[in-house]
């Protein structure tokens, strides 16, 4: 029972946030909705594991939680990267209007994240991945321009096929399955599936891109950059750090809990599925490097980096496995910095593009200075914890099997590092250092906005000077999954 | 006792016709009548369907006419009679209240409350007929009770849109009577036995010609069941008043040519005789690909109710679809989506319906903002929405999955292609349905403050019923797993 | 001593032939009309008595006229199918004149009603002889009546272009006619007898011998052919439209329901008794008749389709159901069972309900829409006159075949018939081709007549209507609501009927 709490009590108190008129009350609430799911997800963690059914479909499909170790994993980053950016939407979106739909469906789709992690089969999960698409599409179009309402279908339509995809895919899966349930390690009945290897291959490589388009892999990914620049900057940090582990999340259930890597490692699909997400990698921060408009340089950036998880996920290594999670975390701590700071500046002095940046450091310096540190992480650079996540990725695709995947992957990741930081850095560079003459007055936004950015860039640092704990624990869900 | 059968649908035939000759002056007294005939009616039907699942389908056997030894008009009722018969037993009622209130709109209801009185009585003739002469002469008569429906407005779109489709479905039926003479000959009896009742003996030699015979009678079934290329009838029907298009059009009458296919499959030809020969080929493209075409086009039709009837043409060959892999894993995965989706098209008719009265808008651009101020109407059509689109655990999600099962466990190629159909089918229903609920809960542009404010929510004889069918549909999703074992057991032929 | 009842057959017919001959000479229309119905009723029961007597027997016998012994002379066969048949068209024929009485004292003028009903009887005793005779001068000498009643009867409405549609049709028929003569003169030349039952014996020893093929190849299409023009046989039917759809109601339904059938059935009756169905299929003649059947389904649907006039589209229907009747004709044998030919013989009873209570309602539902006659103006006018819309409604869906009605079982065993077959798939395409066309003309019309006209419309037939025309009209009312109970009967209690046709073609 207590595993429902999570998803429903920010569900249920959602709606309530829909209709309060006073603007207090309602930040109050959703505060404490956010604060209290915080709280409920750190008791079902330090619960020993157990499951809940909920509702029987048909036969032996039923729709069922269980809080295990990917879910605690997963629900803890949700939760920690959920309630931060909660503080700075409060007066952000104070400022972009309509705040009670906002921060409703802001809040209820926190509860549909934790039914997402805690998902004990396919079902479920296909059902809230379907729900977190639902409630997240009012997010993307907030704005309420023509604009926003072409990305918002765009984000539909991706999304709503990926997940069609991979439902295709699980209906021929199904009949192969010892249980319907995810089990670490994988529940294929081995006899029966390894008459039918092919087209199993092909079943994962299908579930894989589909999922993956949640995650912004090619050739998928389009709906990242149109629906980021749209959207309210708390929308686009929880779209880029959170939804697109949702998708991630995903392809880890399936590959790892419904396949099994030892039945995986080799096949054609895992070599294509490597290359497309080297590929995304790369051309991600080229189109990064090219755009011109602050958000969708994050944007690209963010299809760029998830594919360094979903490198380390495909690799089907332990170490791998470790590494991606690892990326995972860092980067959604990273990007959300660098989005909310982007939010922080358009809502300050309306500049959207990155040319129009010059000195902004001087106006915004803590901003600034949390833009820069993220920045460093997203690089890569020691001592914050993007290096760390790279490392591990660097060395786990060194060893893991193909053996091509090794060098390219490094190069790749090479040069995408120094694509980074070509489209990062002068950001930063030309924020502090504006040259001569130039004079700007300071304008920082309020503590709200500013202290959960510190937060998370504080936690970069962290993270990276102080990795064991964290290490540890990817490691051990890592070894679980073999 | 024999003779119960035939309560349920002379009944409300005798009441419909008494209506269309006395027609009362009093607008009570009609509603009363037709309430009270109406609810009596369903109760007549589901204590049948409850005897024969308690004693047995023979202990009900009725014979309405009798021509000669071997051909009369009986009913009886069987597995699939129960679901079908249940369905518009249950349906029925709650529609008629919601139509009580949408006819005062439309005006000659005494002409239209005859009709749908007789339609009724039709409808169940066609869910308990005994056989197929039974079925052949119900589905007949279910065209001509159902023309003065359509064409109730009788302005020049409701005359061609009657004429369409009564040309439409006599000649689908005149194609299957071919099916039905070939069984006649070739069987040894036209009743409805599970496993078909083709004569092995007798047809030795014969097969091409049955299999032609069989994708000539499915088509011409299919017509009703607006499979491509005969679907067209359907879109144009939807200028019918929206009780119409929602309980005939999108349950019993477009259910009726589905549920005449799995006679003549299940119950006529025999899934044995047909599985892995190249009728079920044909038929099984001709399913796959109206279910892309309809969802297509209903993307691209910006009225409402129009879009509304291209989403059930591609419905229903999900229907079709299932049925076509001639399997009892197929005929589950048809029997369920069928159920799920008469309630689920039924409430969105319906809320369009009330759209439609509430604010005369009828396109879908007209739409934007609508939302705030009909939130009853639109929140069940969301909830209705979503449950098409395949939301678990809302209704759309457990026919899909039962269908995509069969089609996995058929090994049939050409299954495997139909599953990518429902998937593109899955990515285009959401696309069509969610730009509704998307401009109606977040417009965008410039609004008509003024015209909106004076938009509200119909008045609870028209809200009630939605928010039943919507209730109904979710509990009915939620009681899937004993459902869907009814079923199970319905399709493997144990009713 | 011969029983009482095989006087039957001979007795009606004279009585048929007096009553012209009485009808001539009296003064007034009404007095003739009174007497003709007297007698065609008189008629009904006798064909029935006969029926009830030979049925439950099984018997057929042959009578001969005068002392003039086998082969030569003439006789007269009856069985069971003969006395159905001669018992059906007289009631039809009655019903027909009741439904059709106000247009005909309407359209006739009061000099010539006495020689229309003297008509309408001779047009009653040729049927009632063509269905009797056992030979086939007889047969050729009640031709020749019957094509100039016939045409008396089309000609009765006085118009121009009655009078030229009158002129084609006896051109026709008397081309029809000419050629029977001639196949019937060449039959007689080449066997030396008259007599059917003769016939039979000597064409079946021709046929056996292979002497004088040609010739009996001549005759028996030269027969076929002109019996086949009277009867608006593909293609031969372009005249009739004209003339049914022009003439007055009681006429039109006459000639439509009744005299076309005359010929087919005598046509049946050479087919039968004299040729013998296997000796016809080996000709190839029963796949030209099959063809020429399939083919007039579609074109008279086809041309029913293109007409706005209701008369002339109900003609043209005429011409697609008598095609039904030759396709049954035409699956002949057919594997030992006579299958075919028992569906015909159905569909001759089916329709010839049908059209007279087609024809009678289209005429009723004109006189109240001001006399108009095309579709448009024929809009509501079924709210004028119920029963004629309904009328019309039943005698729709029946020629288009919805089960509960005649049409149905026709077409039901039309559909069995070919499956015993070899040609199997083509007539049923066929059937289920021409009941998509029959939908497509029919439909629309019933659609029309009960569809609430708009109010200037109405207004207007309201103002030149001749109130005359409105006031309830019991005769046709009687009529319409028999016709209607018949095609109801032949749809649902056909069982029994369809024995007596059964045993009556074996007996033939």
């Amino acid at each position: 029972m207590i595993l429902l709490l999570p998803i429903l009590l920010p569900v249920i108190g959602g709606c309530f946030v829909f209709r309060q008129k006073n603007e207090q009350a309602r930040d109050r609430l959703v505060l404490w909705l956010v604060g209290l799911t915080a709280a409920l997800t750190a008791l079902v963690c330090l619960l020993p594991v157990r499951t809940l059914q909920l509702t029987t479909i048909q036969g032996t499909m039923h729709l069922a939680l269980a809080n295990d170790g990917l879910a605690r994993f997963f629900m803890v980053l949700f939760t920690g990267i959920w309630a931060p950016v909660s503080v700075f939407s409060l007066p952000y979106i104070r400022h972009a209007g309509r705040e009670g739909q906002f921060l409703g469906f802001y809040t209820m789709t926190l509860g549909v994240l934790m039914g997402l992690c805690m998902a004990k089969n396919f079902v479920t999960l296909y059902m809230f991945f379907e729900m977190m698409t639902l409630l997240t599409l009012p997010l993307v179009l907030h704005n309420g321009t023509s604009a926003a309402r072409r990305a918002g279908f765009r984000y539909l339509g991706y999304s709503v096929f990926g997940a069609g995809m991979a439902l295709a895919g699980f209906f021929f899966l199904s009949y192969y399955l010892t249980t319907p349930d995810f089990c670490p390690g994988g529940a294929l009945d081995l006899p029966r599936a390894a008459l039918h290897r092919p087209l199993l291959i092909f079943v994962w490589f299908l579930m894989t891109v589909g999922f993956g388009a949640k995650a912004g892999m090619m050739p998928m990914q389009a709906w990242l950059p149109a629906a980021h620049p749209v959207a309210p900057a708390p929308a686009s940090a929880v779209l880029s750090g959170v939804v697109t582990k949702g998708g991630v999340l995903a392809i880890i259930r399936v590959t790892y809990y419904t396949f099994s890597p030892a039945y995986l490692a080799g096949s054609w699909a895992q070599s294509a599925l490597l290359a497309l997400a080297l590929c995304t990698v790369f051309t991600g921060s080229m189109l990064a490097l090219r755009e011109k408009q602050l958000k969708k340089r994050l944007a690209y950036s963010t299809v760029s980096q998830i594919s360094y998880v979903l490198l380390g996920l495909l690799l089907l290594s332990p170490d791998g496995v470790g590494a991606a999670l690892l990326q995972a975390v860092f980067h959604a701590v990273a990007k959300d910095t660098l989005f909310l700071a982007a939010g922080a500046i358009i809502m300050s002095t309306n500049f959207a593009r990155v040319d129009q940046l010059r000195g902004i450091g001087k106006r915004m310096p803590v901003t600034m200075a949390c833009f820069t540190a993220a920045s460093l992480s997203l690089i890569g650079i020691p001592p914050m914890s993007g290096f760390v996540s790279k490392w591990y990725l660097a060395s786990a695709a060194l060893e893991g099997a193909p053996p091509w995947a090794g060098p390219a992957a490094v190069s790749v990741l090479i040069v995408s590092a120094l694509l980074t930081a070509a489209y990062l850095l002068p950001v930063a560079a030309e924020g502090f250092f504006p040259g001569a003459g130039f004079i700007a007055e300071r304008r920082e936004v309020g503590r709200r906005m500013t202290v959960p950015m510190a937060v998370f860039s504080a936690a970069a640092l962290v993270l990276g000077l102080f990795p064991g704990p964290l290490l540890r624990w990817t490691a051990e869900l890592a070894a679980r999954l073999f | 006792m024999h003779q119960y059968l035939s309560l349920p649908i002379l009944f409300p035939v005798v009441m419909g016709l008494g209506l269309l000759v006395v027609r009362p002056a009093r607008k009570l007294a009609r509603s009363r009548y037709v309430m009270v005939s109406v609810v009596l009616t369903s109760l007549f039907a589901l204590l049948g369907i409850q005897m024969a699942y308690r004693y047995g389908g023979d202990a009900l056997v009725c014979v309405l006419v009798r021509f000669s030894a071997s051909f009369s008009i009986s009913l009886r009722i069987d597995g699939p009679s129960m679901v079908y018969g249940a369905l518009a037993a249950v349906l029925w009622p709650v529609v008629t209240v919601y139509s009580l209130e949408y006819m005062e709109h439309e005006g000659h209801e005494d002409r239209f409350f005859g009709f749908w009185l007789i339609s009724f009585g039709v409808v169940l003739g066609i869910a308990f007929a005994e056989d197929f002469l039974s079925l052949y002469f119900f589905y007949e008569l279910l065209t001509l009770s159902t023309l003065p429906l359509v064409m109730h407005s009788m302005d020049e779109k409701a005359r061609y849109a009657g004429r369409k489709y009564v040309l439409y479905s006599l000649s689908g039926a005149a194609f299957a009577f071919i099916g039905i003479v070939f069984l006649l000959n070739f069987g040894t009896t036209l009743d409805f036995t599970y496993g078909g009742v083709l004569d092995p003996a007798r047809i030795a030699g014969n097969e091409t010609t049955l299999l032609w015979v069989f994708v000539c009678a499915f088509f011409g079934f299919g017509v009703k069941a607006a499979v491509f290329p005969f679907h067209g009838w359907l879109p144009d029907a939807s200028v019918a008043p929206t009780p119409v298009s929602a309980l005939l059009h999108a349950a019993a009458v477009v259910k009726a040519g589905a549920f005449a296919v799995i006679r003549l499959i299940y119950y006529g030809f025999g899934p044995d005789f047909l599985r892995g020969t190249f009728a079920q080929t044909i038929v099984m493209a001709a399913a796959a690909v109206t279910i892309v075409y309809g969802s297509a086009r209903a993307l691209r039709t910006p009225h409402l109710k129009r879009r509304l009837a291209f989403s059930t043409v591609s419905n229903l060959s999900y229907i079709l679809f299932a049925l076509t892999l001639m399997s009892p894993a197929g005929l589950t995965g048809a029997l369920t989506h069928m159920v799920y989706h008469a309630v689920i098209k039924i409430t969105l008719f319906c809320c369009a319906g009330s759209i439609i009265v509430g604010s005369g808008r009828e396109y879908v651009y007209e739409l934007e903002g609508l939302g705030q101020r009909m939130p009853a109407v639109f929140g069940c059509f969301t909830v209705s929405a979503l449950a098409l689109i395949g939301l678990p655990p809302l209704g759309g999600f457990a026919g899909k999955w039962m269908i995509a099962s069969a089609a996995v466990e058929s090994l049939n190629p050409l299954a495997y292609a139909g599953i990518g159909a429902l998937i593109l089918s899955t990515l285009l229903t959401t696309l069509y349905l969610m730009t509704i609920v998307v401009r109606a809960w977040f417009p965008v542009g410039e609004l008509d403050t003024a015209a909106l404010a004076r938009l509200r929510d119909p008045g609870p004889r028209m809200t009630v019923p939605l928010a039943a069918l919507t209730v109904l549909g979710t509990a009915l999703a939620l009681a899937s797993g004993p459902l869907i074992r009814f079923l199970w057991a319905v399709a493997h032929g144990s009713l | 001593m011969r029983p009482l009842w095989e006087n039957l057959p001979f007795l009606s017919i004279f009585l048929a032939i007096t009553a012209g001959i009485l009808c001539a000479v009296l003064r007034s229309g009404k007095a003739a009309w009174r007497l003709t119905m007297l007698t065609t009723a008189v008629n009904t029961l006798l064909s029935a008595v006969l029926l009830g007597c030979l049925w439950p027997a099984g018997l057929s016998f042959v009578y001969t006229m005068g002392r003039f012994a086998a082969p030569y002379g003439n006789a007269i066969k009856a069985g069971p199918l003969q006395a159905l048949l001669s018992a059906v068209f007289c009631a039809v024929l009655a019903l027909a004149l009741e439904g059709g009485k106000r247009d005909l004292f309407h359209d006739v003028s009061p000099a010539r009603q006495p020689l229309y009903f003297t008509m309408v009887n001779m047009t009653a005793a040729s049927l009632l002889a063509l269905t009797y005779t056992n030979d086939v001068f007889t047969g050729y000498v009640f031709i020749e009546i019957s094509t100039i009643s016939a045409c008396a009867l089309v000609m009765a409405r006085d118009t121009g272009p009655n009078l030229i549609a009158t002129i084609r049709y006896l051109f026709m028929s008397l081309l029809g006619s000419g050629l029977f003569l001639l196949g019937l003169t060449l039959l007689n030349g080449v066997t030396g007898y008259l007599l059917m039952p003769s016939l039979a014996e000597a064409v079946a020893a021709l046929a056996a011998s292979g002497q004088y093929r040609l010739p009996l190849t001549a005759a028996v299409g030269l027969m076929i052919a002109g019996l086949g023009i009277k009867s608006a046989m593909f293609p031969f039917h372009l005249w009739l439209p004209a003339a049914h759809g022009g003439a007055t109601t009681a006429s039109s339904a006459i000639l439509s329901g009744l005299v076309l059938k005359g010929y087919i059935v005598l046509l049946i009756v050479l087919m039968v008794r004299v040729f013998t169905l296997p000796l016809l299929e080996e000709m190839g003649v029963t796949n030209v008749l099959l063809i020429f059947g399939l083919l007039g389904m579609v074109a008279g649907s086809v041309s029913a389709i293109r007409e706005h006039h209701i008369k002339r589209m109900l003609a043209c229907s005429s011409v697609a159901q008598i095609g039904y009747i030759f396709m049954g004709l035409g699956l002949g044998l057919g594997f030992g069972t006579a299958a075919g030919l028992t569906a015909s013989c159905f569909h001759i009873l089916v329709h010839a309900c049908c059209k007279p209570l087609l024809f009678c309602c289209a005429g009723r539902l004109s006189a109240v829409s001001g006399h108009h006659r095309s579709l448009r103006n024929l809009r509501g006018s079924a709210y004028r006159d119920a029963v004629a819309g309904v009328g019309f409604t039943v005698g729709a869906l029946s020629m288009i075949g919805i089960p509960l009605f005649g049409g149905f079982v026709s077409k039901l065993y039309f559909a069995s018939a070919s499956l015993s077959s070899d040609k199997t798939a083509v007539v049923l395409l066929t059937i289920a081709l021409s009941t998509v066309l029959n939908a497509l003309y029919y439909v629309p019309a019933v659609l029309a007549i009960w569809e609430q006209p708009d109010e200037e419309l109405r207004l207007h037939i309201q103002e030149t209507a001749d109130p005359a025309a409105l006031a309830f009209d019991r005769s046709f009312t009687v009529s319409a609501l028999i016709l209607t109970a018949g095609v109801f009967v032949l749809g649902i209690l056909y069982h029994p009927i369809l024995n007596v046709i059964n045993s009556g073609v074996s007996l033939l």
